[in-house]
């Protein structure tokens, strides 16, 4: 069976410099897997290129044993890879529950035809996606059911993450990408976040996840496999365990101790 | 609590007919200085309704659960202006032209409000509708309501070829593809003998609906109102019709899409929303607004020529979407409104018609750049 996701040899070169270089990389159904290393080493590139934003100058992307180099964004988000964003892209000047339902928009299908003749089928439509939107937001939080209709862009930073993931995960989808989701929150907030992706990783069975972080702790609790890329280039894989005492990540993260200036 | 029911229709009918009086009495005047007047009255009491936090609550309470009431009593006054106007028909030709300029805004709310496209060449989608119906019914006497569904189309697909080159830039040169694309059409009809040239096709045919021609006046009532009404009527009908379509697309997946793909288009590609045919789309229907708005314009005026359709038209419409507001069609209507009536009032500042717009434009970008009426939140009623 082929597995959910594996690229090899993924490159891409911006000018001379390669930011992701020759990266093996593999993730299975039900897996969840960490992707770290310090800033600038290429981890939301990779994301970048597993969605389709950049395009590999070398290397292969097979999601379910398909190819996923050179098509478009959209078709790729509509196989089912869904991610969230390190400085969060809400749909700022719409509604909590509006961004959540534009999430579904791969399994909606009614046409503009649809929207101006059949009124009932676009009603209907609309009517499933905010039973579904607002169960969904109520499994992350009930004050976000509460404040649906309120604008995106005014609330606080935690809240906005949570209707983030709620909107990725609207999309039934099969691989979810993770970018810093928890980069600027409190340790209380931090926790309420790796209890949240305790409960998407039940509730969608088979669910893949690859989550960036620079925050070890929700690393150690979460991904059961870990990947450190350091300049582009894959440096370490394995338990958190066995990466945290890898003495290559270390010098990656701390740099390396100074050779004593003796003749 | 019948009684109670009909006092708070009275009192809703009265203030609609307050402001309905009002208008008519603003469009009857023609002195500046009574026209600035009334001006800073109805700026005053905009203000004071801002202002007027209880006051305002139950005002719109009040029209909210009675909006049948409403909405048929602003109808039926609405009919009754050709009668009040039957004295003066140019004031019924400038409601004409106001309806049609609603039209344009809002097809071009499609792309500027909801999807954040910058669409400079309306006018030339409502100069292609309105070249194609005249010229159909100049040569192959094509009836007028034919022309408007070949008009549209047509416009339509000039929607379609600018929109392609489009899809390949971005924001500003998207806007500078469409500038080009406007003035290519204007040259284009000035150019082509077919076209008539620079002066255009006299003659054009007024329509006729059951053997009254669109030329006569309209008798209704026992009263002859001017030709103009036949007009009015029509343009009612398609503004009406254009609000409807408006609000269907506005309130759907659609509508909801182009939201998405103005506040973040790579967030809208992550999601799965194929943006070039979203665009595409507000592309094409936009152009069909145009043209439908050319066919009227066309054979109303009876004669069209290409200085009808240069760029400033263009400007003009996009000036009172970013006014009225961005994706509301209520406030879109009250932009192309108010854009059209008042150069007709101040008739004296004609000369510095276009440095009023701009400044229109640069305020309204600067500190309200949602437009005067913002966007409404979507909010979806559940049977629970």
């Amino acid at each position: 069976m082929a597995r959910l996701l594996e690229t090899e040899k993924l490159t891409i070169r911006f000018g001379g410099l390669a930011a992701v270089n020759e990266v093996d990389f593999t993730i299975d159904r039900g897996e969840a897997i960490g992707l770290i290393g310090p800033n600038g080493s290429g981890k939301t590139t990779f994301f970048n290129l597993l969605t389709g934003i950049y395009k590999p100058t070398g290397g292969v992307i097979r999601y379910c044993g398909e190819s996923l180099v050179g098509l478009p964004t959209f078709k790729i988000a509509k196989q089912g890879v869904a991610r969230t964003f390190q400085n969060n892209r809400l749909f700022l000047n719409l509604t909590v529950l509006d961004n959540v339902l534009i999430g579904m928009h791969s399994h909606q299908d009614s046409t503009w035809f649809d929207a101006v003749f059949r009124r009932s089928y676009v009603e209907r439509e609309v009517e499933q996606g905010v039973e579904k939107g607002l169960k969904l937001l109520s499994q992350f939080s009930q004050d976000l059911v509460k404040n649906c209709y309120q604008r995106a862009g005014d609330l606080p930073q935690a809240d906005r993450r949570k209707v983030e993931i709620c909107r990725a995960l609207a999309s039934n989808p099969r691989l979810l990408l993770l970018d810093e989701p928890s980069a600027g929150m409190t340790p209380a907030e931090t926790d309420e976040l790796m209890e949240d992706i305790r409960k998407v990783r039940q509730q969608i069975g088979g669910i893949g996840i690859i989550i960036i972080e620079h925050d070890m702790a929700v690393i150690r609790e979460v991904a059961e496999r870990v990947v450190v890329l350091n300049y582009g280039r894959k440096i370490a894989e394995g338990t958190f365990q066995a990466i945290s005492n890898n003495e290559l990540v270390l010098e990656a993260y701390l740099g390396r101790e100074e050779q004593d200036a003796q003749a | 609590m019948f009684p109670r029911t009909i006092g708070r229709a009275i009192l809703l009918l009265s203030v609609e007919a307050f402001f309905f009086i009002l208008f008519a009495a603003f469009m009857k005047t023609y002195d500046t200085g009574k026209v600035i007047a009334f001006l800073l009255f109805f700026i005053g009491v905009g203000v004071m309704f801002k202002k007027w936090n209880r006051g305002r609550l139950a005002l719109t309470d009040l029209f909210k659960e009675m909006k049948i009431v409403a909405g048929v009593g602003f109808v039926l006054m609405l009919l009754t202006l050709p009668f009040i106007f039957q004295s003066s028909p140019y004031l019924i030709h400038i409601c004409v032209m106001a309806g049609l300029f609603a039209i344009l805004a809002l097809g071009l709310n499609f792309q500027l409000g909801s999807t954040n496209v910058v669409n400079f060449a309306t006018a030339a989608s409502y100069g292609i509708g309105a070249y194609a119906s005249a010229l159909l019914a100049v040569h192959f006497h094509i009836s007028f309501w034919l022309g408007l569904l070949v008009g549209g189309s047509l416009a339509s697909l000039f929607g379609l070829l600018l929109g392609i080159p489009c899809m390949k830039t971005k924001d500003y040169y998207l806007s500078l593809v469409t500038i080009a694309f406007g003035l290519i059409v204007y040259i284009l009809l000035v150019n082509f003998s077919w076209t008539g040239g620079p002066n255009g096709i006299p003659n054009i045919p007024p329509p006729s609906l059951f053997g009254h021609s669109f030329k006569d006046p309209l008798s209704l009532f026992g009263y002859q109102l001017p030709f103009q009404s036949n007009y009015y009527y029509l343009i009612f009908v398609l503004v009406g019709g254009s609000i409807f379509v408006a609000h269907r697309l506005h309130h759907s997946r659609v509508g909801l899409t182009w939201n998405a793909i103005r506040e973040d288009e790579i967030a809208a590609r992550c999601h799965g929303i194929d943006v070039t045919w979203y665009k595409i789309l507000a592309f094409c229907i936009d152009a069909f607004f145009g043209g439908v708005a050319g066919t009227v314009y066309s054979h109303y005026i009876g004669f069209i020529s290409p200085e009808n359709f240069a760029f400033i038209v263009s400007v003009v419409v996009v000036t009172m979407v970013i006014l009225g507001g961005m994706d509301n069609v209520f406030g879109v209507i009250i932009g192309a409104i108010l854009l059209t009536i008042l150069p007709e009032k101040f008739r004296a500042f004609e000369d510095f018609r276009v440095l009023i717009y701009g400044v229109i434009v640069v305020t309204m970008l600067m500190f309200r750049p949602q437009g005067l009426f913002p966007q409404k939140m979507r909010i979806y009623k559940r049977e629970s």
